[in-house]
């Protein structure tokens, strides 16, 4: 479904990325993990069109989008849901959730997938005309996930979502994506919480110094010292 | 502050123009000329003091024409109406316009929500109201006032000598305190509050008597102004002083030279005088000021951040290629962290909230918190989102101020006490979103902590923030504008400013959230080393196994409310803790 061959990202001077290749299947779920400055948000953002790639290239279901705009990667089904959330704060909970169906794939059904929305996260129904600033961390959190839902994308990409957020909470969260996943959705995740991606994954890549220096199933990532050592912690 | 700490050479050539400029009388050029380089002294002083306030703190004012006035007519009723030498009436005005700045001020700066646009808006309007009291009453009355009468004395050897040589001293004492003032705790207080004016209270920051003061010295020097360009004009009147001329002319010079140099408003002004001069003399005057604008616009697109500041930090670049690289500085010895509290017995408590409320229009965000941080401790501070852990950090550190109950630091009431004082008292805190300082670099971040943390020695205060910087992992990026570091690194900056204010409480707010596994391992031993420093530390986090591993005690909040506080192996097998916060996963 998604196929990056080569990227090179960077910012000014600085490159980010080098020669990154990943894959997400269709009805897959992949996970990026690595440490803190690797390049995992500069990498979902270059996936999402919102970064320029500088080389390489990156295809959407067969189409070549390396040059394609943000706005074209969403008419297409592919849909962010940022790192820190990035909700229009100071409109409502519903105002939020209208904003995510601008894809034109998505318009005519938009009452049908904010009742979805609702249905997935009754706080969120409660809560329809509260300002999405006033919502606590793990609420803002489940608006960000129903306004990306809202254009019923083929793809997912999601950045961090447990990051601020209670146990229980996080477990909240990913029971949701492992929902959204069964109901056929691609996912590709990056999350710090490594045992809890591990555990969702169906594939992992390792990300290091904007370079890939591992990929696999869970099982074979876990079996591999150095990278156990480095990234994941005695916990996994 | 990179761009404001010019080479030593700027403040002498600036000093040398100045002298220079003085010997132009002794020159027997036309008086023309005469007028026009007072015309450049009046921009310039106008210019300059506004951007005391307006330009480093960023509260911009559309009323500098206000206390311009203000001075013009003190000036011209003492001196007409009460026979008060003119010489004299400087320094009056200065004080007539200082003190209308302080009354503004004394009443607008305690307003929070009169920050950023409403201000200037706020300064439009007080130039409205202060016209119009002019217009209306005997100190015009309408058909505006004559000085012509007004003895001038001879200090240049002619009128308009006289008037230049006062002009100039003026501008040279409103460069000369620009530059004092951008080079003192005073100007770092002011540029802390450009970037983030409740994060520099919190430092330590008095924001509210530094804007008074700025204010007071902006609005000052342009009384004085106002007082000598009342005798240049000779005939002073209310639609030509309160026009729209001043106020706008300041905010163009300041933008074009630049508001983050204390030179920038002077070379802006001296631009703007200059051009207008040369285009708008004589037959094309019309095509003049069209060429004049449109000069700006091109100005202000390619160097956005004004003249001054992008030319220095061109040469500065080119400076440092040409230059070899720089031997790393000497790092001082690591300092001990020294808590600024006399130390009590062991164990005693540090702080002790009891009964704390705290509410937001309807929502009640802390019913009757109490806890106690010991001498020493690690107290852990858990609970869900929205149960009011970040809410108790931000009225312990006087962010927010309590409804009820009571809050002691080392037995003494900190209740009622600013956030300033409270950070003056020991008590630092990090940001769950950093919140650096963006226009200062990293270094300069940790400096303005040390500064306000109670050190007074400039040498000393820098060579620990480079330690702070080192400690917290962030040698290599003292040179480096906050927004260039990444999360990661932008909360280990947080953590470095508050360690340089030496704080006998730390408070963390999920310093550890968005960290790999790894990565958290390092920080539980540096908050570890912390701790073993000699600071007490309340931390919020949701990593359970951090929290286990660190805190001496741990504190769980639900809904404002303290649910379960003791040892942490005890307090996580607490059903309603797991109900409320583990969930069955933890259990």
């Amino acid at each position: 479904m998604l196929e990056a061959a080569a990227l090179h990202v960077g910012y000014g001077d600085a490159p980010a990325l080098w020669d990154v290749s990943l894959r997400v299947g269709a009805g897959e779920i992949v996970s990026v993990l690595g440490p803190n400055g690797a390049g995992k948000t500069t990498l979902v953002n270059a996936i999402a069109r919102l970064l320029p790639i500088r080389r390489g290239a990156l295809r959407f279901e067969g189409a070549e989008v390396t040059a394609a705009s943000a706005q074209d990667m969403c008419d297409r089904g592919v849909a962010l849901i940022p790192e820190g959330r990035r909700l229009f704060t100071r409109m409502t909970v519903e105002e939020n959730l209208e904003l995510g169906s601008y894809r034109r794939a998505a318009r005519a059904e938009k009452a049908a997938a904010r009742e979805r929305a609702y249905a997935m996260f009754p706080i969120l129904a409660e809560r329809r005309r509260q300002l999405a600033g006033t919502l606590s961390g793990g609420q803002q959190q489940m608006l960000a996930i129903g306004r990306a839902l809202m254009a019923q994308p083929k793809l997912l990409l999601i950045d961090e979502p447990s990051l601020g957020l209670a146990p229980l909470i996080v477990e909240q969260v990913f029971a949701t994506i492992r929902q959204i996943h069964a109901s056929g959705v691609s996912i590709l995740l990056i999350e710090q919480n490594v045992a809890k991606a591990l555990d969702l994954a169906e594939r992992a890549y390792v990300l290091e110094g904007g370079r890939i220096v591992a990929s696999g199933r869970p099982a074979e990532l876990r079996a591999q010292p150095q990278i156990r050592a480095a990234y994941l912690g005695a916990d996994v | 502050m990179a761009l404001i700490r010019g080479p030593h050479a700027a403040p002498a050539i600036a000093a040398l123009a100045a002298l220079a400029l003085f010997f132009v009388p002794a020159a027997h050029l036309p008086a023309f000329y005469e007028s026009f380089f007072y015309i450049l002294c009046y921009w310039i002083a106008l210019a300059t003091s506004w951007n005391i306030l307006s330009g480093y703190a960023h509260y911009l004012s559309f009323g500098h024409g206000a206390f311009f006035g203000a001075g013009v007519y003190a000036s011209a009723t003492l001196t007409t109406k009460f026979s008060v030498p003119f010489l004299w009436s400087i320094p009056a005005a200065a004080a007539v316009a200082a003190l209308l700045a302080a009354a503004i001020g004394a009443v607008v700066f305690r307003l929070n929500r009169l920050r950023g646009d409403l201000f200037a808006l706020l300064t439009l309007a007080v130039a409205f109201v202060l016209s119009t009291i002019v217009l209306n009453t005997p100190i015009d009355g309408g058909p505006g006032v004559y000085l012509s009468a007004v003895p001038l004395p001879d200090i240049a050897g002619s009128p308009t000598a006289t008037i230049y040589v006062l002009g100039l001293g003026l501008a040279v004492i409103s460069i000369g305190t620009a530059y004092a003032v951008a080079h003192s705790r005073l100007g770092l207080g002011l540029f802390a509050i450009h970037d983030d004016e409740d994060v520099a209270e919190a430092k330590g920051v008095p924001t509210f008597r530094y804007k008074m003061i700025a204010f007071a010295i902006s609005a000052g020097i342009a009384g004085a102004v106002g007082a000598v360009h009342a005798m240049y004009v000779s005939y002073v009147t209310v639609g030509e002083t309160f026009g729209i001329t001043v106020p706008v002319y300041v905010v163009l010079m300041s933008v074009l030279g630049g508001m983050r140099h204390w030179l920038g408003p002077a070379v802006g002004a001296a631009l703007i005088g200059a051009s207008l001069f040369a285009f708008t003399g004589g037959a094309s005057a019309t095509i003049g000021r069209a060429v004049v604008a449109f000069g700006l616009i091109a100005v202000i697109l390619l160097l956005p951040e004004g003249v001054v500041p992008t030319l220095l930090r061109r040469a500065r670049g080119w400076l440092k290629k040409r230059a070899k690289p720089a031997a790393m500085p000497q790092v001082a010895p690591p300092a001990a962290l020294r808590s600024r509290s006399p130390v009590s017995q062991a164990g005693a408590p540090l702080l002790a909230c009891f009964g704390v409320e705290k509410s937001f229009g309807g929502l009640r965000a802390l019913r009757g918190v109490s806890l106690e941080v010991k001498r020493g401790e690690i107290l852990g501070l858990v609970g869900p989102n929205g149960s009011g852990k970040t809410t108790l950090i931000n009225v312990i550190s006087g962010q927010y101020r309590r409804d009820a109950g009571r809050i002691a630091l080392d037995g003494h009431d900190i209740g009622r006490t600013s956030a300033h004082r409270i950070a003056a008292l020991g008590i630092a805190r990090t940001y769950q979103i950093p919140r650096p300082f963006a226009h200062l670099t990293a270094l300069e971040n940790v400096i303005l902590a040390g500064t306000f943390g109670g050190q007074a020695d400039r040498a000393a205060i820098r060579a620990e923030a480079q330690h702070w910087l080192e400690f917290a992992g962030l040698g290599a990026r003292a040179e480096t504008l906050p927004g260039e570091l990444n999360l990661h690194e932008g909360k280990f900056l947080e953590l470095a400013r508050a360690l340089a204010a030496h704080p006998s409480l730390l408070m963390l707010d999920e310093v550890l959230a968005g960290l790999t596994p790894s990565e958290i391992a390092s920080a539980v031993a540096l908050i570890r080393r912390i701790r073993d420093a000699g600071a007490s530390i309340l931390f919020v986090e949701h990593n359970m196994r951090a929290v286990l591993e660190l805190s001496d005690q741990l504190v769980v909040l639900n809904y404002g409310q303290v649910i379960a506080a003791g040892a942490p192996r005890e307090v996580v097998r607490d059903p309603e803790v797991i109900t409320a916060y583990l969930g069955a996963a933890h259990a």
